[in-house]
């Protein structure tokens, strides 16, 4: 469902900005009854938006630089599909992050298995997920080792000692995520994750996500010439 | 069911002219219980990842029950060989106990039916009955280290080889892992430097030092041989002390 709406949402012409509003509600009730906390999403919003920010400025910049300029009140159009632009940008963020926060990775991922993702990718987003615990655990280990060793903080001229804690990190976790590939191949391992369970999704899960996208299909259809209509 | 083991001049190294195994022979009974005792770095690990096909160093061969160890017989000598890691963090991957002990049989294509009754009968055998849904790296080192030997279990394999199971365990813990060990139904290799645990497990021990089988037999004869023990450097001495200072 959360693919579909931002197919949905993304597929909306350049510089209609109005769904957005309808967009903004429906998400905002998804965030309502999630019942994460609004810091935790905000917080992921604003690592990616700066950059979704300066993307969304690519167009009406090109604009004003390929023509005479005639003045920033002249390029309203412009600055609607950046909004635009943004608005797709940020709210996907804001889907995608709900969808991570609130189902577990392995559920995701055998989810993704069912939309036909290649297996391949399944695989190797199964192993990074697995190899950032390895990483992490290596880090926390290291990390300890070097605090029982240092009284108070580490001063400033011995930063050295970061530097050879991430080559090491790095080292062994190489190393252990040899062995893991080891056991993996012991088990006859042979390049495809193959799940116990299925993913299946009860009566009231396909009816409210087909509702929920057959309302943003109809949005999305009738919701231009609505929406024009509000604007004039 | 079990399944022999023969292994005929295995040489093998990491880095050319280092070599860590150096001709080694060995036949193991189906059936046996065959202890590797040997100092750190004698190549003892090495050779457990030899029994599965994991390594292959292309000097020498190894056999299980019958069938030699080349790229094609891999998938059958996998489904024959389980091999349980020293660190069981390295062996458990998935996100729950039930996925873990059922990644191998779905590997080898076991219905999805026998699957789950394989997952039950592994876990059961090793008491985690209720395991089924928690999270692997939650449980404390010994739950971990049975979920492991579950996870190879499962596989029903003719031999399992073991790299120091009993390392970190508490005493209880290792005496449940010894009781396991002594019911399973097929040929074991331990690979462990806890000479009582071994002893309680195993009908005979080979030492391995620099790479090379310096003695192999019966358990009892090798233990005694005292200049052997010293000689590969596992002098026993030290627990003989130990044991007369505080248990006579």
């Amino acid at each position: 469902m959360v693919f579909s709406f931002i197919f949905i949402m993304v597929s909306e012409p350049p510089g209609y900005i109005e769904p957005f509003l309808f967009y903004g509600i429906v998400i905002s009730l998804f965030l309502y009854f999630s019942r994460i906390p609004l810091r935790f999403i905000l917080g992921r919003c604003l690592i990616v938006a700066p950059f979704i920010f300066m993307a969304s400025l690519f167009y009406p910049l090109s604009s004003i630089i390929g023509s005479d300029f005639q003045g920033f009140g002249s390029y309203t159009q412009e600055y609607r599909i950046a909004l635009s632009i943004f608005l797709k940008g940020m709210f996907a963020v804001i889907l995608l992050t709900l969808l991570v926060s609130t189902e577990r990775f392995h559920n995701l991922l055998l989810g993704l298995r069912k939309l036909k993702m290649p297996a391949l990718l399944g695989t190797i987003s199964a192993l990074m997920y697995r190899y950032i615990f390895i990483l992490t655990d290596e880090a926390l280990k290291t990390s300890r080792a070097r605090d029982s060793r240092t009284p108070g903080k580490l001063s400033m001229n011995r930063l050295k000692v970061y530097g050879n804690q991430s080559g090491m990190i790095f080292l062994r976790s190489m190393d252990r995520s040899q062995m893991i590939y080891n056991s993996m191949l012991s088990r006859g391992f042979n390049g495809e994750f193959t799940g116990l369970q299925e993913m299946a999704m009860n009566k009231k899960e396909v009816v409210f996500s087909v509702l929920v996208i057959l309302i943003l299909l109809a949005v999305r259809i009738t919701g231009m010439s609505i929406f024009s209509f509000m604007s004039n | 069911m079990s399944a022999g083991i023969r292994i005929k001049n295995l040489t093998f190294s990491y880095e050319k002219d280092k070599p860590v195994l150096n001709n080694i022979s060995l036949d193991i009974n189906s059936g046996e219980k065959l202890g590797i005792i040997g100092p750190t770095g004698s190549g003892k690990s090495t050779l457990l990842l030899h029994l599965n096909g994991i390594l292959n160093s292309g000097q020498g061969s190894v056999e299980i029950g019958g069938i030699k160890i080349v790229k094609k017989n891999l998938p059958e000598i996998r489904r024959m060989v389980g091999l349980v890691f020293q660190n069981p963090d390295d062996q458990l991957f998935n996100p729950t106990v039930e996925e873990d002990v059922a990644f191998g049989p779905l590997n080898f294509g076991f219905s999805r039916e026998e699957v789950e009754q394989r997952v039950r009968d592994a876990l059961v055998s090793m008491n985690l009955e209720g395991f089924e849904k928690l999270v692997s790296h939650h449980l404390s080192l010994g739950e971990r280290k049975r979920v492991a030997l579950a996870t190879v279990l499962a596989i029903s394999p003719r031999v399992i080889a073991f790299d120091e199971p009993f390392s970190s365990l508490d005493p209880e813990i290792v005496m449940q892992l010894i009781n396991i060990i002594n019911n399973l139904d097929a040929t074991l290799v331990i690979v462990s430097q806890s000479f009582l645990p071994l002893l309680s497990c195993c009908d005979r021990i080979a030492v391995l030092k620099k790479g090379e089988i310096m003695a192999a037999g019966p358990k009892k004869e090798i233990i005694q041989n005292k200049e052997l023990m010293k000689a590969s450097g596992m002098d026993l001495s030290f627990y003989r002390n130990i044991y007369r200072d505080y248990f006579m």
